[in-house]
């Protein structure tokens, strides 16, 4: 019995050997994020195909120009990885992170991700930091926060804060039967935000959001969010999937360019403090 | 930053945005020394605008026991161990504003609390400055002192929350001054709550935005005052409209008070708000304390309060707080009698300098029973 036991401990020790092996390191590519092209998208950060993806270390910067600044550094890199289909666009984005940031509260922030292309393809872009007047940037926004209650946190100041206890909100009266036309129109009354429409209220049913800029403080909802992603967090930080249409203009076998910016929670990195990336060149790959 | 003129510190000063004023200018004057901390003005905002979710916490107007009551937590102390020395000359202030002493990529010089700041919305309630030793009791003239200091949003001429909002999601309406945040664009980024110094805006969790008093604007666009100012038991409130202190009128309750009397006093002035929520201050609190919470015209304004029994035209204003729904815009006195009236100068109230009094025996000899107080 002994015996055996030993035989499956080394079968089991030389598989999980052979199974890292067996993950393959993408390759590097410093000097642009080169879209691979597949005529499938990636559905998930894990799919096997990024294992084969070129892999561009995006070096982050302090976004020092317009206030509030972010005066001290915080995420270095973030690594950028991406596959077209030749109709929307697929990034990997992972970066470290050694604190998970997925609650909001007073003094609390998300962990966050965005990437940022010009909404028309030229030869000139708009200036990287938002776009400008008249020369609009595409962004496309993920947050954790977001991510927990597409994960399934309830929309409750419970699932917050565990250990609260509300008497009495009026829009759960027990003369309103829960989920009438009526309650929730009375629910709406009470969350100003959500009745004005604003995505920051919810709800929500996919982890990012799709923004036009033109310019430090101009990011308004696009007309829809047609973007898609979703977050995983780890010990080594996040890996972040997000899909979006081409922007106009941009061909398979074209070229243009991206930019992106990573917020990290726990620094209380939130809206104009964060770190960025000036545009990094993006080719595009084609099925021929 | 721009150059704005700031009347309450005497000078000049930089602002993020240039000098503009709306048409007429929402302010209000709280009586200090009239508040018994009841909270139904705090009960009153709570029921009637903060009872959805992710509003749990948040109290747009509240009341707190000075020297040791904050909301949140250390929310005056903070700033001003920040902001380092604050003098006066004269009526002159000479050290920086919150504007002026912001660090480098910052709008404004604030501090953030931290959610457990807003845990303990009754510190301090009711303890008095100093110690109170074994066997002490009442015995004429003490040290032992403490009051009631109730807060809204001061809808400020130069707000901190607007100016340090990076999306321009916060605005000053220009009919009446009241500063509001627009829920369709805030992004919650919470600037305005690291920048306002009385600490007046609030994240909601649950629709990501920031909130604040909105000083009951449906009811100001009807002529009434707020809902913390018709419910207040101790009628410490009056709402009304302020001018500059050029063109002040007296016959303006709210100018009468602050720019002719000058009895009511803006909170912290040398943070450079410009707050517009004027306190006539505590008559029995030490003169440092008050002169660092009102500014310079401390004493002035004591030594009016004071006197305000010889005053026919001062206790005759003070008698018309809390006596009407509607907003005083404009009031007299007649003899013993103190008039309000509306926009239109339309008579709303009317109220004696002194009520009657009338003496009930405590023994009914018709009915041959004693009289209770509900009898």
């Amino acid at each position: 019995m002994k015996a055996r036991n030993i035989v499956v401990v080394a079968a089991i020790l030389i598989y999980a050997v052979f199974a890292g092996c067996g993950k393959k390191e993408p390759p590097i590519s410093d000097s642009e994020v080169k879209a691979v092209f597949e005529k499938t998208l990636p559905s998930t950060v894990e799919d096997r195909t990024w294992e084969r993806v070129p892999l561009h270390p995006a070096k982050l910067l302090l976004q020092d120009m317009v206030e509030p600044r972010l005066m001290q550094g915080s995420t270095s890199f973030v690594r950028v990885q991406a596959v077209t289909d030749g109709q929307k666009i697929a990034f990997r984005l992972t970066w470290n992170d050694s604190t998970l940031d997925d609650v909001p509260g007073p003094g609390r922030f998300a962990d966050a991700v965005a990437l940022q292309m010009p909404a028309s393809t030229t030869a000139d872009v708009p200036a990287p930091q938002m776009g400008e007047t008249g020369r609009a940037v595409e962004i496309t926004y993920w947050s954790a926060i977001f991510q927990a209650v597409v994960n399934g946190r309830k929309d409750d100041i419970q699932a917050i804060y565990p250990r609260s206890a509300v008497d009495h909100y009026p829009f759960e009266a027990p003369s309103l039967k829960p989920g009438s036309a009526a309650q929730q129109e009375m629910a709406k009354r009470y969350a100003p935000a959500r009745s004005l429409g604003n995505q920051m209220a919810g709800p929500r049913t996919v982890p990012v959001q799709d923004l036009l800029a033109e310019g430090p403080g101009t990011i308004r909802p696009a007309e829809k969010t047609l973007s898609s992603g979703s977050g995983k967090y780890s010990r080594d930080g996040w890996s972040v999937l997000l899909v979006r249409p081409l922007p106009n203009g941009a061909q398979p076998g074209g070229r243009t360019q991206v930019a992106f910016a990573v917020w990290e929670g726990s620094h209380q990195e939130v809206g104009s403090r964060k770190m960025r990336t000036a545009w990094v060149p993006l080719s595009l790959g084609s099925s021929r | 930053m721009a150059r704005v003129y700031n009347w309450q510190i005497g000078r000049e000063m930089s602002y993020w945005y240039p000098e503009r004023h709306p048409k007429r200018q929402f302010a209000a004057v709280f009586d200090t020394n009239k508040c018994i901390a009841c909270q139904t003005c705090t009960l009153a905002c709570k029921t009637t605008w903060t009872s959805g979710k992710g509003q749990e916490y948040m109290l747009w107007n509240n009341v707190e026991t000075k020297p040791y009551g904050f909301y949140p937590l250390g929310w005056d102390l903070n700033l001003l161990e920040k902001l380092g020395a604050q003098n006066w000359d004269g009526e002159r202030y000479s050290g920086r504003t919150i504007f002026e002493a912001a660090q480098p990529g910052e709008r404004v010089l604030g501090w953030r609390p931290d959610e457990i700041d807003y845990a303990n919305p009754n510190v301090g309630e009711d303890d008095c400055a100093g110690g109170v030793e074994k066997g002490a009791h009442f015995s004429g003239v003490h040290d032992s002192w403490f009051f009631y200091l109730a807060r809204i949003c001061n809808h400020c001429t130069y707000p901190a929350c607007l100016s340090s909002c990076p999306r321009g999601a916060i605005y000053k309406r220009p009919e009446d001054g009241i500063v509001l945040i627009d829920q369709g664009r805030c992004r919650g980024y919470q600037e305005c709550i690291k920048a306002c110094p009385y600490k007046k805006t609030f994240y909601n969790a649950m629709t990501g935005t920031s909130e604040k008093c909105i000083a009951c604007f449906p009811k100001i666009e009807m002529g009434m005052q707020p809902q913390c100012f018709v419910n207040c038991i101790g009628k410490i409130r009056c709402a009304g409209w302020i001018s500059k202190p050029e063109n002040a009128k007296r016959d303006n309750p709210i100018d009468f008070l602050v720019h002719v009397k000058k009895v009511a006093l803006p909170l912290f002035p040398q943070f450079g708000l410009e707050p517009n929520v004027y306190y006539i201050p505590p008559v029995n609190v030490p003169r440092d304390f008050l002169l660092q919470m009102f500014g310079p015209n401390i004493d002035a304004a004591l030594e009016t309060y004071r006197n305000a029994p010889r005053d026919k035209d001062l206790s005759g204003l003070l008698t018309l707080f809390g006596s009407t729904e509607q907003i005083v815009s404009k009031w007299s006195r007649v003899g013993e009698q103190v008039m309000g009236y509306d926009d239109s100068g339309r008579e709303i109230i009317r109220v004696p300098l002194t009520e009657p009094t009338h003496i009930r025996q405590a023994f009914d000899a018709a009915r041959g029973v004693a009289r209770t107080n509900i009898s």
